[in-house]
C-alpha cells in the first residue's frame, strides 16, 4: 500500500525544494532569472523507485512548475517523464556521487532548454539577444542542479527509506 | 537486462502515445490539469506571503520607541500635506463633474478597487510576473489593471480561487497604448513588454512615436495611459521615457525604452481595478488566460 503510493508521498516531501526555488527565483526577479531545479529533484527517486513510479513522479514535478507559467502545456512534464524514463531503464549511470551530479546537470539543463524553447515559441514578441540569455539560463540550470542536488537527494533518501522503498542496488 | 530493455521500450512507445493524445486532448481538459496543479500550489504560496509579512512584523515591533515616535510625527506631517492636497482635488473634482454635464461627457467605465498583497514574483526572458494573494473569490477577473497609487503595475492574466497571476508593464505579453508628455496633439503611441536580456532590467518598448516628438527638456518625459481600449483608466503613469527617441527601420515613427515607474520588483501591495461591468475585452482575456 504504502509503496504503490510512494511517487505521491516523495512528490509532497519535494514541494518544499520547489517553494525553495520559487523564492529564489524571487529574489533573482530583477535579473530575468529563473531558478529551476525540477531536472534535479529527478534523479534519487529513479534510482529506487519502479519505473512507474519515477514517470508519475516526473510528470507531478513537471506540472508544478508548469502551472503558474506561460509555457506551452506539458512541456516540461513531458521532458521530464521522458528522463525519468530513462534514468530508471539505465540506473548503473547513477551508481555513485559524481554519475548522479553529472544526471543531475544533464537533465535540468534540458528540461530547462524545453521550457526555455517552449516559451519562446509561444511568446508574442522576439527577443534581442536569444542566445545569450539562453545560455545564461542554462548555466544557472546547471549550476543549481549540481549545488541543489545532494540535499534534495538527502531529503528524497530519507523519505524513501521511511517509505520502505529498497534501497539502490551497488551493482544493478 | 532484457527485461529491463523491453521495459524500456514499452515506456517509450506509451510515452509517444501520451504526447500525440495530449496533443489532441480537448484545451479544456489541459486547462483542468493547470489549474488544479495551480490551485495545490496556492496554499503555499499564501504561506509565504504570510511569513514575509509576519517578519516585517516582527522587524518593525523589535524597533525602539524613539524611532517610532519619530515616524509617527513623519507620517503627522505627511497627512497635513495631503490633506490640503486633498481640498484642492475637491475643488478640481467639482469643476470636473461640472464641465461633463456641459459637454454632456461619457463616464469612463467604473473600477472597484481590491487591495492584494504580493506573494511571490518570478520572471525570465519570456515572462516578468507577480502572483498576489487575491482571486476569483473576491472578484477579480483576467484582464483587470493593477496599479499602485497612479502608476501602473500591469494586467491581471490568470486567476485562480485565492491567488492571481499579473503580467507586469515590462513582460513581453502586455501592450496598451499610450500619451506622451510635452505632446500638445494628444497623438497616441503604443507600449508592449520586451524580452528581457538576462541581469538586465527589464524595460518596455514604446513605438508610433511621431517624428516630429520631442521630449520636455530637462526632464524624462512621463508616459500616460490614453482610457482608450476600456481596460486602463486615462492618466495613469505607465513609466518614464529612456534616453532620446530614435528612428524605427521603417522610418515613419521613433521608438524608445520606457522605464516602469516603480520598482516593480520591490512592490509588497498593489490595487487591481476591477471594472464595475464586464468589458468585451475580457470575454477575449478568458479564451487565453493561461497562455
Amino acid at each position: 500500500m504504502t509503496m504503490g503510493w510512494a511517487w505521491l508521498i516523495l512528490t509532497l516531501a519535494t514541494y518544499p525544494w520547489l517553494i525553495g526555488a520559487d523564492l529564489a527565483s524571487d529574489v533573482f526577479a530583477s535579473s530575468s532569472l529563473t531558478i529551476f531545479v525540477s531536472g534535479a529533484c529527478l534523479i534519487a527517486p529513479c534510482r529506487r523507485l519502479r519505473r512507474w513510479q519515477s514517470v508519475l513522479f516526473a510528470a507531478c514535478i513537471g506540472f508544478l512548475f508548469e502551472a503558474r507559467r506561460p509555457v506551452p502545456d506539458g512541456i516540461v512534464a513531458l521532458a521530464l517523464v521522458a528522463a525519468a524514463i530513462f534514468l530508471s531503464s539505465n540506473r548503473p549511470l547513477l551508481r555513485n556521487t559524481p554519475g548522479m551530479l553529472r544526471a543531475a546537470v544533464v537533465v535540468n539543463i534540458l528540461a530547462c532548454l524545453c521550457w526555455y524553447l517552449g516559451a519562446a515559441f509561444i511568446a508574442p514578441v522576439s527577443a534581442a539577444e536569444p542566445a545569450s540569455q539562453l545560455i545564461l539560463q542554462l548555466l544557472v540550470a546547471g549550476l543549481a542542479g549540481v549545488i541543489v542536488l545532494l540535499p534534495i537527494a538527502l531529503t528524497q533518501n530519507a523519505v524513501m527509506d521511511r517509505l520502505g522503498v529498497p534501497p539502490a542496488p551497488e551493482t544493478p | 537486462m532484457d527485461q529491463n530493455r523491453q521495459g524500456a521500450r514499452a515506456s517509450y512507445v506509451a510515452l509517444a502515445i501520451f504526447v500525440a493524445l495530449w496533443v489532441l486532448m480537448p484545451a479544456a481538459i489541459r486547462r483542468l490539469n493547470r489549474e488544479a496543479f495551480a490551485e495545490f500550489q496556492a496554499p503555499a504560496l499564501h504561506l509565504l506571503g504570510k511569513s514575509r509579512d509576519m517578519a516585517t512584523f516582527w522587524e518593525k515591533k523589535s524597533r525602539s520607541t524613539e524611532e517610532m515616535a519619530a515616524a509617527g510625527r513623519d507620517l503627522a506631517r505627511i497627512n497635513a500635506a495631503l490633506e490640503i492636497k486633498l481640498n484642492a482635488m475637491d475643488d478640481v473634482r467639482r469643476e470636473n463633474i461640472r464641465l461633463r454635464e456641459i459637454t454632456r461627457y461619457v463616464v469612463p467605465a467604473e473600477y472597484m478597487s481590491v487591495v492584494a498583497r504580493v506573494a511571490t514574483r518570478d520572471s525570465s526572458s519570456w515572462w516578468q510576473r507577480i502572483v498576489i494573494r487575491k482571486g476569483r473569490n473576491d472578484g477579480i477577473r483576467p484582464g483587470a489593471p493593477v496599479v499602485f497609487g497612479n502608476n501602473v503595475v500591469g494586467r491581471v492574466t490568470a486567476v485562480h480561487l485565492t491567488t492571481s497571476e499579473v503580467d507586469l508593464v515590462t513582460s513581453p505579453g502586455f501592450r496598451c497604448t499610450a500619451y506622451l508628455e510635452g505632446d500638445d496633439q494628444n497623438r497616441i503611441a503604443l507600449v508592449n513588454g520586451v524580452a528581457s536580456n538576462s541581469l538586465g532590467t527589464a524595460k518596455a518598448r514604446v513605438s508610433v512615436i511621431p517624428h516630429d516628438y520631442t521630449p520636455p527638456a530637462g526632464q524624462p518625459a512621463r508616459v500616460f495611459t490614453t482610457g482608450m481600449g476600456g481596460v486602463f483608466p486615462s492618466r495613469l503613469l505607465l513609466g518614464y521615457l529612456d534616453g532620446g527617441t530614435y528612428s524605427t527601420q521603417v522610418g515613419n515613427f521613433k521608438e524608445s525604452l520606457l522605464i516602469p515607474s516603480r520598482d516593480l520588483y520591490n512592490l509588497q501591495e498593489v490595487s487591481v481595478l476591477v471594472p464595475l461591468h464586464p468589458n468585451p475585452g475580457e470575454a477575449l482575456m478568458q479564451g487565453d488566460q493561461f497562455q
